[in-house]
C-alpha cells in the first residue's frame, strides 16, 4: 500500500484537461519536496529567541547547571528508591483508534496524575502492530491541528506490548495522540482525540 | 521570480530591520520562514536534531549578516535559502567528518547538483504552503504525508467530506498560482 494519496481521490473528475494539467504540477512538486516539519519545535523556537539577547548562558555556566541538575536528580531519585514510592495511579484511559493503515492494530493509553515536576506518567498498551526490523520503531507523539508536535517516546512491538512513557507537556496544548513509524511521511497508523 | 514575491518588500525590510538590531523584526521573519528553511534541513539532513540545529545557525547567521544584505542584489527569499543552505551543508559535512570508515561502494546518496535542485524545490514548496489559509493548508499536508485517506481526514476535522475535497482542490489550485511565481 502506497504512503501517497491517489491523485484522482484527491482532485475528483471533473476538471478541464488544463484544470488537470496544473493540479497534476503542483501535485509532482509536493510528492518530490518531502513533508514539512510540521510543528516548529520548542527548543528551536527559544533557541531563536535567544539569539540577539544579552548572553547568559556562558559554558561553564551551562556546565555547573547541568552538574548541579544531575546531582539533584541523583539525591531525589535516591529518596524515591529508598521509599519505594513506585506506584503509579491511573486516572483515565484512552482507546486508540486504527486507521486504514492499521485495522486490526489496537492501543490504549493509561494517563497517570501530573507528577509536582510537569511530567504526566502513561502507560502504553499495543495489540496488532507488526514487530520492526533493525533499527526501526514506533513512536507516539501528541499532535496540533494535524500536524507533529510533541513525542513521547519511542517503542518496539512484540505481540501484545506494554509501555511506560512520560509527557512533559500541558495536554491541553494538544488535540490528539498519534502512533506512527519513527520515520520521515510516516503514515499514521493509530490516532486518538484528547 | 522567488516565491516570496508577494511579499519580497516586507521580508527586504524586515532583513534590513534585523541589520539594525530590530528584534521584532528578527522574530517576525523568524516566524515567517522557520518551516521551509527546517523543511529543507530535514530533507536534506533526514535527522531532526541536526535540521533543528542547523536551522538554529541559520538563523543566528541571519542575525549576524543581515547587515550585509543588499535588496539591489536579489530577492530577500533567494539570500535566506543562500544563508540556509550553507547553514545545512555545514551540518552536513561535519558528520562526514565524524564518520571513521569509508564505505566500500559508491554511495547511491544524490549528487551535489541533485541536492541543490532538491532543497530549492522544497524551499520554494513549503514557502508556498506557508501562504495558504490554514483551512487548506492543513487538508494537504494530512492527505500528502500523513498517510490519511480523505474520509480519515475529514472525521479528524470533523468535517464533512465534501468540504476536505473542496479545501484540498482549492487549495492545490491556490499553491499552483504561488508556485508559477517562483518559475524562473
Amino acid at each position: 500500500m502506497s504512503d501517497q494519496p491517489d491523485f484522482r481521490e484527491l482532485v475528483g473528475e471533473e476538471l478541464t484537461p488544463e484544470e488537470e494539467l496544473e493540479l497534476a504540477r503542483v501535485d509532482a512538486m509536493l510528492r518530490a519536496a518531502g513533508p514539512p516539519p510540521a510543528e516548529i519545535p520548542g527548543s528551536l523556537t527559544r533557541a531563536v529567541e535567544r539569539i540577539g539577547a544579552p548572553r547568559i548562558w556562558t559554558r561553564r555556566r551551562v556546565v555547573l547547571a547541568v552538574a548541579l541538575a544531575a546531582a539533584l536528580a541523583a539525591v531525589f531519585f535516591g529518596i524515591g528508591r529508598w521509599t519505594g514510592n513506585d506506584s503509579t495511579h491511573y486516572r483515565a484511559a484512552v482507546q486508540m483508534q486504527p486507521t486504514g493503515r492499521s485495522p486490526n492494530a489496537s492501543a490504549l493509553i493509561k494517563l497517570g496524575e501530573r507528577e509536582p515536576s510537569g511530567n504526566w506518567k502513561l502507560e502504553l498498551q499495543v495489540d496488532g502492530l507488526p514487530p520492526l526490523s533493525g533499527d526501526h520503531y514506533y513512536v507516539l507523539w501528541l499532535a496540533k491541528d494535524g500536524k507533529y508536535a510533541a513525542t513521547c517516546g519511542s517503542f518496539k512491538v512484540q505481540g501484545h506490548t506494554v509501555v511506560d512513557m512520560n509527557a512533559s507537556y500541558r495536554l491541553s496544548d494538544y488535540d490528539a495522540w498519534v502512533i506512527s513509524e519513527a520515520r520521515a511521511n510516516a503514515p499514521w497508523l493509530l490516532t486518538a482525540r484528547i | 521570480m522567488p516565491v516570496a514575491m508577494a511579499t519580497a518588500e516586507s521580508d527586504s525590510r524586515l532583513i534590513e530591520r534585523v541589520g539594525r538590531g530590530d528584534r521584532d523584526a528578527f522574530e517576525q521573519l523568524y516566524r515567517r520562514f522557520a518551516r521551509p528553511v527546517l523543511a529543507m534541513a530535514v530533507r536534506q539532513l533526514g535527522d531532526h536534531g541536526r535540521a533543528e540545529d542547523a536551522a538554529q545557525e541559520t538563523f543566528a547567521a541571519v542575525w549576524r549578516s543581515a547587515r550585509s544584505y543588499r535588496s539591489e542584489r536579489g530577492s530577500a527569499s533567494a539570500w535566506l535559502y543562500a544563508v540556509a543552505r550553507h547553514a545545512i551543508i555545514d551540518r552536513a559535512r561535519q558528520r562526514r567528518e565524524q564518520a571513521a570508515e569509508i564505505p566500500d561502494e559508491a554511495s547511491a546518496d544524490a549528487g551535489p547538483d541533485q541536492r541543490a535542485e532538491e532543497s530549492w524545490l522544497t524551499w520554494r514548496v513549503h514557502a508556498a504552503l506557508e501562504q495558504l489559509p490554514e483551512r487548506e493548508r492543513a487538508v494537504i499536508e494530512l492527505a500528502y504525508w500523513s498517510g490519511l485517506s480523505q474520509a480519515e481526514i475529514a472525521s479528524y476535522l470533523d468535517v464533512p467530506l465534501g468540504t476536505v475535497k473542496t479545501r484540498t482542490r482549492t487549495g492545490l489550485a491556490r499553491l499552483s498560482g504561488l508556485l508559477d511565481e517562483v518559475r524562473e
